[in-house]
This record gives C-alpha cells, sequence and structure tokens, in this order.
C-alpha cells in the first residue's frame, strides 16, 4: 500500500456550544419532541407490535404486501409427507452466506436415489435472498412469509430438518405450495 | 545433437523395402555410423485454419488436444484401444467425401481438417440427441454431475428440450464390484470400462451384453469387478453410470479442491490427487505421470486417504509418569523428550542415541529429525525403519498381448528408498531395520534412548518388541494408537502426509513432491514443526527451504504447477 492509498480523516472541529454539551442534548431532545408531536398531530404513527403488525395494515398506510416477503425457509413434503429434496446440494452451492450444510445418504426409499439425512440452515447467517429457493430443482425448498423467529442461543437458531419439515405443517395452509 | 527418431521422415520417402530396412536405418543413426541428415518432418495439419504440429502416427484428436484445440470425445481414451463407437468427435477432413472419426483418423502431413463446420456441428447435434433419448433426467442426484462429459457437451450443442416424447427406457442400476455400483441407465455405451479390464487390468470382468438398444455393461456371473485396478473404471466412465460406491452421494464434485499428491501405500509413488472439501478429504484421483503411474491407481491408493479422517487417529500428547502415562500438553512433551534424551547422552556418552525413521516419512522430515537427533548425540544411530513387503509385485497384464500395463509394487511403503538416501546423505553411524531388531552389533545393543518414528497406515510393530525397542528411554512420534504407543515415554501424536509438504522417492529412484491438503487435527503438531523446535529454528516448517538446504537431488524438486497438475481428463470449453 502507497502512503497515497491512506486516507487521513480529521476530526470535526467543536464549536464552543459543542465543548458545553447541554446546548447539543438539548438539540437532540428537540428532534425527539417534533416526532412526538408528529404522532400526537396524526401525521406519523407508532405501531404497536407485536399487538399490531404492518401486514395488517394497507400498504399506503405503512403496511407490508406479505406474499412478496421473505422469511424462514421451510422443507417441502411430497404427498406421502416424505421431505422432497433429493440432496442435490444446490441450494448449498448458490448459498451466498454459506448457511446450508447438507448430509446426503441413499434414500430408504425405492423411487429415488438420494435424501438428506442432515439438513441444517443457520437462520442467523443467511440473508434471506431467496436463492436456494429459486436453485432448488425440486421445490423442495421455500422461503415463507414467518419473519418473527427467535431463538435464546446461536445454537437454537440453526434450523435442522425437522424443524424446517415443521414449519411447512405450520405453513402449508396459508401458503400452499 | 541427438539424432533425431527416423521413423517420422517415411511419409516423405519411398516406403522402406522391408522392416530390416527401417531397423537397420535407425541402429545406423543412433549408432552415429550414417548422420541424420534428412530432416524430421513432423507432419503438419491444419485444424480450423490454425497449423497443429502432430506426431508421427498420431490420430487427428490427439494431436487437436496436444495442440489446445478441444475436440468432444466419449469413448476415446489415450491408455485404451481405440473404438471410435461413440461418434462424437467426428471432423471433415478435405479430400473425403464424408465425415471422419478424428480418433481413428492418422495424421498426414498437409491435411486440412474443419471442426466447425456445419456438417461437424450438425453430426455433434444428433449424437447428443440420441444418446440423451434414454438418459434419465437425475443430474440432481447423480455424483457425476459436475464432471460428467454429456452434461457439459450437452449444454455446449444439445438441445434445451427432448423431442422424444415416449417413455424412456428404464434400465436396472447392477452392483458389479466391491468398490463399484453400475446405473446402467446412465450409460451411454462408449465401453472404456470393458477395454479398461480387458487391456489394463486384464480380467476381463465386464463385458457388453445385448446389441441395439438392448445393449448393456454387465458382469458374468458370479465374477463380480474385484481386483486392485477396479476403480478406475469409474474415473474412466465420461458420464455417471459406473460410479465409486464410497464416495456414493458424500459430496458434490465441484465442491472439491485437488490438491497434487503421492500414494502412502507402497513403493510405486503413484501420482494422485487428494480432493479436500473444508479440510476433509473425500476422495482420491488419478494424476496423470506417464513415468509412473499414467492414468491409473490401485484400489489401495484409492482408499488410503480415510487414515487422514480415521477416529483413532492419536491427537493427545502423553509423557509417562510413575510409570502410568499421563496428558500432557505438546509443547512440554517435546521439552521432556529432549531433556530426557540429553540425559542418555550425558549418562551413557555419545552412541547412546538412535532415531527410527520412518518410511513413511518425508525426506525432508527424516533430514530434520537426523539433525535433531545428531545435535543431541553427534553419533548418535539413524535406523532406517520397517519397510513391510507382500512378496511379490502384483503385475497387470493386456489380456491378449500379455504385455504388462500396470505393477503394484509388494513393498507396502513410500518412502523406503528416500530413506536410504538421506541417511547416505548424512553420513554416520547407521542400521538398517533388521541390524536394529536382531541387535547383534555392539552399537545397537548399547542404545539408552530413541526417537521413533511410526506414521504406518496400518499397525507396524511386531506384537514382541524388537529388543532395542523395549527398554531405555523412548520418544514415538505416531498416528495410530498401538501397544507400543501405550508404553512409550513420550508420545507425540503426528502428521501424517496429508497433512504436510514434503518428497518421497519410489522404488525406480524418482524424487516426487507432495503437498498439504488438510491441515493437522486438533492438539496435533506437524512432524516438521516439531523437528524445527527441537532444531530452534525460527518460523515454520517449510520443505522447499530443506530441500534447498538437502543438496543436488532435491534442490530441484518442485510441486506441479497448476497447469501441469491438471486431471488426466479435464474437460476444457471448446
Amino acid at each position: 500500500m502507497k502512503d497515497s492509498d491512506i486516507l487521513i480523516l480529521e476530526e470535526p472541529h467543536l464549536s464552543l456550544g459543542d465543548q458545553f454539551y447541554l446546548p447539543q442534548v438539548l438539540k437532540g431532545l428537540g428532534t425527539t419532541m417534533k416526532h412526538m408531536l408528529k404522532v400526537l398531530g396524526g401525521t406519523d404513527r407508532v405501531i404497536q407490535y407485536p399487538e399490531e403488525r404492518r401486514e395488517d395494515m394497507p400498504v399506503e398506510d405503512g403496511g407490508m404486501l406479505l406474499q412478496t416477503y421473505r422469511g424462514v425457509h421451510r422443507l417441502n413434503k411430497d404427498e406421502e409427507g416424505r421431505p422432497k429434496c433429493v440432496a442435490c446440494f444446490m441450494c448449498s452451492t448458490a448459498c451466498p452466506a454459506r448457511c446450508i450444510h447438507i448430509e446426503a445418504a441413499e434414500s430408504p426409499w425405492d423411487d429415488r436415489e438420494k435424501y438428506p439425512q442432515k439438513f441444517d440452515i443457520d437462520e442467523l447467517r443467511c440473508i434471506y435472498c431467496g436463492m436456494c429457493e429459486e436453485a432448488c430443482p425440486c421445490d423442495a425448498i421455500e422461503l415463507t412469509h414467518e419473519y418473527d423467529i427467535v431463538g435464546l442461543t446461536r445454537q437454537e437458531m440453526i434450523f435442522d430438518k425437522a424443524k424446517l419439515l415443521k414449519i411447512y405443517d405450520e405453513t402449508v395452509k396459508d401458503e400452499p405450495m | 545433437m541427438p539424432p533425431e527418431p527416423l521413423t517420422a521422415t517415411f511419409y516423405h520417402l519411398p516406403p522402406p523395402k522391408s522392416f530390416r530396412t527401417v531397423c537397420t536405418l535407425r541402429t545406423l543413426v543412433k549408432s552415429g555410423t550414417i548422420p541424420a541428415i534428412i530432416p524430421n518432418l513432423m507432419p503438419k495439419i491444419t485444424v480450423d485454419g490454425k497449423l497443429v504440429e502432430a506426431k508421427d502416427r498420431q490420430m487427428i484428436l490427439q494431436a487437436c488436444l496436444d495442440g489446445n484445440i478441444n475436440l468432444p470425445y466419449y469413448c476415446y481414451h489415450p491408455g485404451l484401444s481405440i473404438v471410435a463407437s461413440c461418434r462424437i468427435c467426428l471432423v471433415e477432413v478435405e479430400g473425403i467425401p464424408k465425415l471422419v472419426p478424428s480418433c481413428q483418423t492418422p495424421v498426414r502431413d498437409g491435411m486440412v481438417v474443419h471442426t466447425r463446420g456445419t456438417k461437424v456441428i450438425a453430426n455433434q447435434k444428433q449424437v447428443m440427441e440420441y444418446l440423451l433419448v434414454n438418459h434419465p433426467l437425475d443430474c440432481p442426484v447423480c455424483d457425476q454431475a459436475g464432471e460428467c462429459f454429456l452434461q457439459d457437451y450437452s449444454y455446449q450443442f444439445g438441445r434445451s428440450q427432448s423431442r422424444f416424447e415416449e417413455d424412456k427406457a428404464k434400465k436396472p442400476k447392477k452392483d458389479v464390484g466391491k468398490n463399484i455400483v453400475l446405473y446402467n441407465d446412465r450409460c451411454i455405451m462408449c465401453t472404456r470400462c470393458v477395454r479398461f479390464t480387458r487391456e489394463v487390468s486384464g480380467q476381463c470382468e465386464l463385458y457388453v451384453d445385448g446389441r441395439g438398444h438392448r445393449e448393456e455393461i454387465d458382469v458374468f456371473p458370479g465374477r463380480p469387478l474385484d481386483n486392485q485396478l477396479s476403480g478406475n473404471v469409474a474415473d474412466l466412465c465420461p458420464v455417471g453410470a459406473l460410479l465409486d460406491k464410497d464416495f456414493l452421494f458424500k459430496q458434490r464434485v465441484w465442491l472439491l479442491k485437488q490438491v497434487p499428491s503421492i500414494s502412502p501405500v507402497d513403493a510405486g509413488g503413484e501420482n494422485i490427487f487428494l480432493e479436500q472439501n473444508e479440510g476433509v478429504v473425500w476422495r482420491v484421483k488419478p494424476r496423470y505421470n506417464p513415468d509412473v503411474n499414467t492414468w491409473w491407481i490401485s484400489d489401495d491408493t484409492r482408499y488410503s486417504y480415510k487414515v487422514i479422517q480415521s477416529k483413532s487417529r492419536l491427537t493427545q500428547a502423553m509423557r509417562t509418569q510413575y510409570g502410568a502415562q499421563v496428558e500432557t500438553s505438546y509443547g512440554k512433551a517435546i521439552d521432556d523428550a529432549v531433556v530426557g534424551l540429553k540425559a542418555a547422552t550425558t549418562e551413557s556418552g555419545a552412541g547412546s542415541l538412535y532415531a527410527l525413521l520412518s518410511p513413511m516419512m518425508a525426506c525432508e522430515e527424516a533430514y530434520l529429525l537426523a539433525k535433531a537427533i545428531r545435535a543431541i548425540d553427534p553419533n548418535a544411530l539413524l535406523v532406517s525403519g520397517p519397510a513391510p513387503t507382500t512378496g511379490e509385485d502384483q503385475v497387470f497384464k493386456h489380456y491378449m498381448t500379455h504385455k504388462e500395463t500396470f505393477r503394484i509394487k509388494a513393498e507396502k511403503v513410500p518412502n523406503a528408498a528416500g530413506i536410504r538416501r538421506v541417511l547416505g546423505l548424512l553420513g554416520g553411524p547407521t542400521a538398517t531395520w533388521d541390524e536394529f531388531t536382531t541387535a547383534t552389533r555392539d552399537d545397537i545393543k548399547n542404545l539408552k534412548a530413541g526417537w521413533i518414528v511410526g506414521n504406518y497406515l496400518s499397525s507396524w510393530l511386531p506384537a514382541n518388541l524388537p529388543a532395542p525397542l523395549k527398554k531405555g528411554f523412548r520418544v514415538l512420534q505416531d498416528i495410530l494408537p498401538s501397544d507400543f504407543a501405550g508404553k512409550a515415554d513420550i508420545l507425540l501424536p503426528s502428521s501424517c502426509w496429508a497433512e504436510t509438504d514434503g518428497t518421497w522417492e519410489n522404488h525406480a529412484g524418482k524424487i516426487q513432491p507432495y503437498a498439504a491438503a488438510v491441515p493437522v487435527p486438533e492438539g496435533v503438531l506437524r512432524a516438521g514443526d516439531v523437528y524445527y523446535t527441537m532444531l530452534n529454528r525460527p518460523g515454520l516448517y517449510n520443505a522447499q527451504a530443506i530441500r534447498q538446504e538437502m543438496g543436488k537431488m532435491f534442490t530441484s524438486v518442485q510441486l506441479p504447477s497448476d497447469k501441469e497438475a491438471a486431471p488426466a481428463f479435464d474437460f476444457v470449453e471448446l
């Protein structure tokens, strides 16, 4: 690296008012007051999540379209309740965040060769871009519209095959495959 | 200047009267009786307007491939006979009305070849469509996907949709042998595998059953594909019909990274690629080397990688305290080992130490260990480790000509020759394993402490330990647990060949380098780094630097460049 590549930033010069701090604190409080007054005046609004949700509101009032929202993944099942996934690794290859980990094995069923023995998605690493869904040759992985997923540990947020299949059961009524 | 081979010139001379004339001419030129006055005219051909220099009697396809012009091919393989059955390599040659199979047509000087003509491309499209008529669309579950010729060529000249409306023929999946499974419906009948079992492994297990659309590869009842070269048919197969059971469904090939390496199972020094993903070696593939293993490797080599990930690998440094082994840190273990060896030397004088240099070690590691031991005791005895042998080389022959095609060496260690070379390089007192075990020599009887290196892929010491190993202060560096590992005064878990750089010398005296493919397991220090610590050398083990130090035979040894290390069969964008 050359010296010319280094960009030296100067700290902003503090005026006398800045050095006293209190005027700046009051200025900041002013911004808060402005927003409070806007809410009271009806031009701004606060959404009382989770009692109120954006998907329940009209889009023009600040709501959102759930149909296009990319939330947590699910693993789809076929008619016989087996995972549709054939463990081709297309999703994990396409994944830019490298958050899908698959272990393949010979399938116990006659009509297919391969199935995922393990299928883990690290929902914290995931950037919800939907590339896995696009890469999937058998529509086995889909992003649902669920966004309120929580966990107390990082380990809890690594969703395994059972959990992803359960999400399918829970969401299939609202979002048929 | 050495005389040029004469054979190349005969296209421009009147044909020799007899075979004897050729032989006489050649002998005379070789002996220098007559000068090679006739210039060596290599046949030159024009391919798509580009001048390509071919070798004498070479086929158009091979000349093109050598000249970096890529033609599609399935059934052609430089290591097998030519059948010209797949018909995708057909090209146009000026002066010949019909398309000719480039794999089977020898070059002629001045030949003009067109590989991108309308007729040629139409043929490629037709062949592709025909091959795909019954080919199942199971690329997502097929292990060959990613290195499949059919996939690549289909992408290039296939059509995206099939015009075939009827149901595809479903052929059964067959278990053809211990290591290989056959998916008959994916097969394109190039017969490379059949030719391989006849012409290289010579056992003729595979054959073509039926004709026309009923054609199938099969094995004879009761004679499964079971020989030391069986794994090669999976490499040979241009599609996903023959697959390795060991690798089946494990990984997708595009995730694997290839690292050039050498086979650890015998003295032949087969060139291989270790294919790893995220620090795990998933399979071994042959690396083309015309001087050593050509295109093939033995099955022992192919499955030798398993020891790298073996669950039983030693990973904890141990030291003996009051007669029992206790866990210790690696650094402490090395310090204790040096202290123990120094104590033995000061007590009994020079010549009381020995180092057992295993033929599984790299030459560089052996050199460093010998240096480190000799730094403590300048008269330390260097012993070359046991080199187990199966007695006789396993030789494979062509099924008809009985010409030798492949040889698996009887000596089941990769670097016995290299260790001998290092011992010769260093001089001083040395002993062979036999001399060491019989312990009749006085200097062997007087040994007090030693550094023993194992690193064998399976158990290596006899149940009844040789006398010098039973007594004194013993430091053991090994990768797998054994009785002896439980008794050693200091136990240092070691790195195996896939985890360090180094060189091995094969039985023919060829010094071949290999590269580290994966990191060492947790709790293990690379052997080279252990010796660096003992010698107080700065930095980390650097095989290239050690080779420079070791002198003339080793300085020129270098890992193959990416281009040289290209796989024997790599798909190149046309």
